[in-house]
């Protein structure tokens, strides 16, 4: 599953779209809208055709590196207010190892490639927000 | 030729439109266009060493050579997700 979404991340329906019998584990990643002083909420803007074209040769570097796994990435476009979910990466591997390795370097990976910015809706809005 | 581009983020707010159509010679290359508009848009120009660039949603060098109806992205260092 590679979606962007305006609506709230369903994250079970996520977790479940990459259970499969023969994973012995299931990794979730969820990055959340973090109350730092004067932020009541982020805007995300996306490129999304690129975006995912991006994401889904991700997943496919994530089968080349860390061996048969299923992953899914949803991210969040608009605004998300305070604790909200702005993505959310399940990946699920025959064990442990490869499915905690593969989640941590997707995410990473999304941060670095995947063209989506993030801003603040607020009066510092023109300046867009690093990680 | 005609070409589509896009400027994402804080570059939109620079140029003044998220999206612009722009005419270029036939068989220009990517670098060559940037050139040229970034006489257009000189405040872009300040951003060229870490503009991130694509053509038709792929990640593009400046020598990629350019044709017709081509989008052309170009966008400030990503930063999605939270935390």
């Amino acid at each position: 599953m590679i979606e962007i979404t305006r609506k709230r991340i369903d994250v079970g329906a996520v977790l479940d779209s990459v259970r499969r019998d023969d994973a012995g584990a299931v990794v979730l990643f969820l990055g959340t809208v973090r109350a730092d002083p004067g932020v009541a909420a982020l805007d995300y803007e996306v490129y999304v055709p690129m975006a995912r074209k991006v994401l889904a040769e991700l997943v496919d570097r994530a089968r080349s590196k860390f061996g048969n796994l299923e992953m899914s990435i949803v991210h969040r476009l608009g605004r998300v207010s305070i604790g909200g979910d702005s993505v959310a990466i399940a990946c699920a591997a025959a064990h442990r190892r490869e499915a905690f390795e593969a989640c941590a370097w997707a995410m990473d990976e999304v941060k670095r490639v995947v063209p989506i910015w993030k801003s603040e809706p607020a009066r510092d809005a023109r300046a867009p927000r690093r990680k | 030729m005609r070409l589509r581009v896009k400027l994402f983020a804080t570059y939109g707010e620079i140029a003044g439109s998220k999206e612009l159509m722009w005419t270029a010679k036939e068989g220009e290359r990517l670098g060559d266009f940037l050139d040229a508009l970034f006489q257009k848009y000189p405040r872009l120009a300040g951003h060229r060493d870490t503009m991130l660039l694509a053509v038709n949603h792929s990640f593009a060098p400046p020598d990629e050579v350019l044709h017709e109806g081509d989008e052309i992205a170009l966008m400030p260092p990503v930063s999605g997700g939270a935390a």
